[in-house]
C-alpha cells in the first residue's frame, strides 16, 4: 500500500504552532510521509504546495479565532484547483458549534484541541481514498 | 460492567512529579541538602520577598483581557474593575503585536480576533477611557517588536491627561528574545532590533517612570510552548541575564535597573512542584544578582513575578471542570508567594473569555484570598520536607541547564544555534506521547472521558461589525491628521534611529501627532535596512 501523505500548515499571523509541530512528528512515527509547511503562509501558498507534492491530506491547525475566515479561502482554493479527492481537516480551538459551519466548507473532519492523536490517525488511515 | 478497572483498588500509578521528577513516599529531614534557614522577607527569599506578604498588601487581581476594538477592551476593563479586579492586564492582537496597522490589505480577517486592536493614540484613549492611568497598574502583554509603539502611546495620553509619568505603574513585556520561541519569525520581529530597542525602554523608563517595570520576562510562553518547570527557571533566567548584559554594556548599573526586572511565570497543575518551582526561583535569583553581578539593593535581589495559570492544561471536554483546574494552580501560585495573578477562563480552549467566564476567573482568586485564609500566613509549606525537597531538586536542575546555556555562550548563541527550541520541541513531544500512552492522565480528556458531550456551552463571539469599525477608524485618522506633523516626526525617528539615540521620545513625539503602529515601526525598520512593510505591500510614506 502507498505510504498516506500529509501536508500540515498554519494560514495567517497566528504563531502558536506547538500543536501542529507535535502532530508532524505523531504523524511521521504512525508511518505518514509528512510535509509540514509552516507558518504564516497564504492560501494560495498552501494549495499549490499541496497540488506541487501530490498529497492525501491537507491539515491546517488555528488556535487565534480566525479559523472561519481562513478556512474558507482554503476550501475553496481546494476546490477550484485540486482535482483528485483530497482529505481536508481543520484543529486548534475551535468552538463545536463552528464545526458543522466549517464542514459545510468542505472540511471532512474537525479535531479540536483536546482530540486524541490515536483518533485522528484512525480517521486519516479510514478515509484517504485510493 | 467492563468500566470498572481497578474500582476499590484504585491507586496513584505515576510516581514522578509532573517534570518527570522520581517521588518517593514520604520525605524526611534526611532528604533536605540546602540547610536554608532565611525567614521571609530574609536572603535569599526563599520565603517570599516581603516579611508579612499578603498581610501587607495582597497579589494583585488581574485578568487578561483584549478583544475586538479599543472601545469593546474598555467595557470588559470596567466590568472587570466593578466586579473587583485590582490591576489592569491588556492583550493585544496579532497584527497589533506584529507592529501592522488594522488597515493593512493582509490582516483583516485578524484584527480583535486574539487580542484587541491598538494602532494609535486614540485606540489607546478609547482602551483607557475613564481609567485613571495614575490609580491603577497595568500590564501590557506585548511583543518586544511592538513593545516601543504601545510604551509611547501609554505615555502620550497619561501626558495628555496632566499625569506625571513619573507617578505611572505597570509592567511592559518588552522581552526581546520571547519572539523565537513564540511563533513571530525573525523577518518579523528581528532579534537585534527588538534587544536595542528593549534597552532603550529600559534605560527610559529607569530615568524617567521609576515605578514602572520596563520588562517583564516572559517564562509563561516558554512553558506553554513545551517545557518542564526547572527549563522554565532555567531559559527564563537565561534571557534575563542577556537582557542584564545588555543594560550594563549600556552603561547603565544593576543596582539601577534591577530592581525593576519582573518576570511572568506559569502555574501548572502539580501544586507542589510549583510552589517548588517559586521558591525556587527566589532563591536562585538573589544568589544570581548578589554574586555573579555584584548587586547590593535588596531591591534587586528580591525575585518578583506575576502569574498566569496554565492555558495548555485545560482542555475543550467537559469545559467546567478548568474551573477546578485552574483553583488548583491559583492556589499554587499564592502559596508560592505570588505578586500579580492571572487566572485563566474555563473556556479558553474553545475562544476568548465571555464575561461570564471573566468573572469566575475573578471569583477564583477573590475566594482564595478571602476565603480560605492561605494567604493569612507567610510560606505556608516552608519546611515540608516534600516542598524543601522540591525546592531543592528544582534549583540544582535548573542550575544544570544554566551551566549548559553558559557553556554554549549565552542565551542568546541556544537560541541561534537551535538547541533551546529543540528542547523545547522535544519534551512538547515527549508529554504528548505520555498523554497517548497514558501515562500522563487527564480527566475527561484520556481517562474517563464520556462521549455524551452534552450541548455546547456559549462562547464569545468577536463581533465582525465592529472589528470592520476599527479599519475604518484607523482609515479615518490618516486622513483627518496633520500630515505635516506626521512626516516631520517620523523623519526626525529615522535619524535617531540611524545615529542609535534612544527612540523612546521620538516615538512619543511621533505617537502624538498621530503616527501609528506601522508607521512607527516601519520607519524603524527602514533605518535599519529592512523593508518598511513586513508584509511587502505599503509603501514608506518617506519616500
Amino acid at each position: 500500500m502507498k505510504r498516506i501523505k500529509i501536508l500540515l500548515a498554519k494560514t495567517s499571523l497566528d504563531g502558536h504552532d506547538r500543536g501542529i509541530k507535535v502532530l508532524s512528528l505523531a504523524f511521521r512515527d504512525a508511518g505518514f510521509e509528512v510535509i509540514y509547511l509552516g507558518k504564516m503562509l497564504k492560501p494560495e501558498e498552501v494549495v499549490q504546495a499541496a497540488i506541487d507534492e501530490d498529497v492525501d491530506v491537507i491539515s491546517l491547525s488555528f488556535l487565534s479565532g480566525e479559523h472561519i475566515e481562513h478556512t474558507r479561502k482554503v476550501a475553496r482554493l481546494i476546490k477550484k484547483k485540486i482535482q483528485k479527492d483530497v482529505l481536508f481537516l481543520v484543529g486548534g480551538v475551535i468552538p463545536p458549534q463552528d464545526i458543522k459551519k466549517l464542514k459545510k466548507m468542505g472540511v471532512h473532519e474537525v479535531f479540536p484541541a483536546g482530540s486524541l492523536i490515536e483518533d485522528i490517525i484512525k480517521f486519516i488511515r479510514e478515509n484517504v481514498k485510493g | 460492567m467492563k468500566e470498572i478497572k481497578h474500582g476499590y483498588f484504585s491507586k496513584i500509578e505515576d510516581e514522578r512529579t509532573w517534570s518527570g521528577y522520581p517521588v518517593k513516599i514520604f520525605y524526611t529531614e534526611e532528604d533536605l541538602k540546602t540547610k536554608d534557614k532565611s525567614l521571609p522577607g530574609e536572603f535569599p527569599y526563599t520565603r517570599g520577598i516581603y516579611r508579612d506578604m499578603y498581610r501587607g498588601r495582597l497579589w494583585t487581581m488581574r485578568a487578561v483581557c483584549g478583544f475586538g476594538t479599543p472601545k469593546e477592551t474598555n467595557e470588559r476593563f470596567r466590568f472587570l474593575f466593578k466586579e473587583g479586579e485590582t490591576g489592569l492586564d491588556v492583550i493585544f492582537d496579532i497584527p497589533t503585536m506584529t507592529g501592522i496597522d488594522a488597515d493593512h490589505p493582509d490582516v483583516r480577517d485578524e484584527v480583535g480576533v486574539q487580542g484587541t486592536s491598538l494602532c494609535s493614540l486614540p485606540d489607546m484613549e478609547e482602551m483607557m477611557d475613564g481609567i485613571p492611568l495614575d490609580k491603577v497598574s497595568s500590564s501590557l502583554v506585548i511583543t518586544s517588536y511592538a513593545s516601543p509603539v504601545i510604551l509611547a502611546f501609554y505615555i502620550a495620553l497619561a501626558q495628555k491627561m496632566g499625569i506625571d509619568i513619573k507617578n505611572l505603574r505597570g509592567t511592559i513585556q518588552n522581552d526581546p528574545l520571547h519572539h523565537r520561541f513564540c511563533g513571530y519569525p525573525e523577518e518579523f520581529t528581528p532579534t537585534e532590533l527588538c534587544l536595542k530597542t528593549a534597552t532603550d525602554i529600559i534605560e527610559f523608563c529607569t530615568k524617567n517612570m521609576p515605578l514602572f517595570y520596563p520588562q517583564n520576562i516572559n517564562a509563561y510562553d516558554l512553558r506553554e510552548n513545551g517545557l518542564n518547570a526547572a527549563q522554565e527557571i532555567a531559559f527564563s533566567f537565561g534571557m534575563a541575564m542577556a537582557y542584564i548584559d545588555a543594560c550594563l554594556k549600556r552603561g547603565l548599573k544593576i543596582d539601577e535597573f534591577g530592581p525593576r526586572i519582573a518576570f511572568y511565570c506559569s502555574a501548572h497543575i502539580d501544586i507542589f512542584e510549583e510552589v517548588a518551582k517559586f521558591r525556587a526561583m527566589r532563591r536562585m535569583w538573589a544568589k544570581l544578582m548578589k554574586e555573579k553581578y555584584g548587586a547590593k539593593d535588596e531591591r534587586t535581589l528580591k525575585f518578583k513575578f506575576g502569574v498566569h495559570t496554565a492555558g495548555c492544561s485545560l482542555v475543550p471536554q467537559e469545559p467546567l471542570n478548568n474551573i477546578i483546574r485552574v483553583a488548583y494552580e491559583a492556589l499554587a501560585a499564592v502559596l508560592g508567594g505570588v505578586q500579580s495573578l492571572h487566572c485563566c477562563a474555563y473556556d479558553e480552549p474553545l475562544a476568548l473569555p465571555t464575561e461570564e467566564s471573566a468573572r469566575i476567573a475573578l471569583r477564583t482568586q477573590q475566594i482564595l484570598a478571602y476565603e480560605t485564609g492561605v494567604g493569612r500566613c507567610a510560606d505556608p509549606l516552608g519546611g515540608s520536607y516534600y516542598v524543601e525537597y522540591l525546592t531543592d531538586k528544582l534549583e540544582e536542575e535548573a542550575n544544570k541547564i544554566l551551566e549548559e546555556i553558559m557553556r554554549q555562550g549565552g542565551m542568546v548563541n541556544a537560541i541561534k544555534s537551535g538547541w533551546v527550541q529543540k528542547e523545547i520541541d522535544n519534551f512538547a513531544y515527549q508529554y504528548q506521547r505520555e498523554v497517548m500512552e497514558r501515562k500522563r492522565l487527564i480527566v475527561g480528556m484520556n481517562i474517563f472521558r464520556s462521549e455524551a458531550q452534552g450541548k455546547p456551552i456559549p462562547v464569545h463571539r468577536i463581533s465582525k461589525k465592529k472589528r470592520m469599525e476599527q479599519i475604518r477608524k484607523i482609515k479615518n485618522l490618516r486622513k483627518t491628521r496633520s500630515k505635516r506633523d506626521v512626516l516631520d516626526a517620523l523623519s526626525a525617528l529615522k535619524s535617531a534611529a540611524k545615529d542609535e539615540k534612544n527612540l523612546i521620545p521620538y516615538i512619543v513625539d511621533c505617537a502624538k501627532v498621530y503616527c501609528t503602529m506601522g508607521e512607527i515601526m516601519g520607519v524603524i525598520r527602514e533605518a535599519y535596512g529592512m523593508r518598511y512593510d513586513p508584509l511587502g505591500k505599503l509603501q514608506s510614506p518617506l519616500k
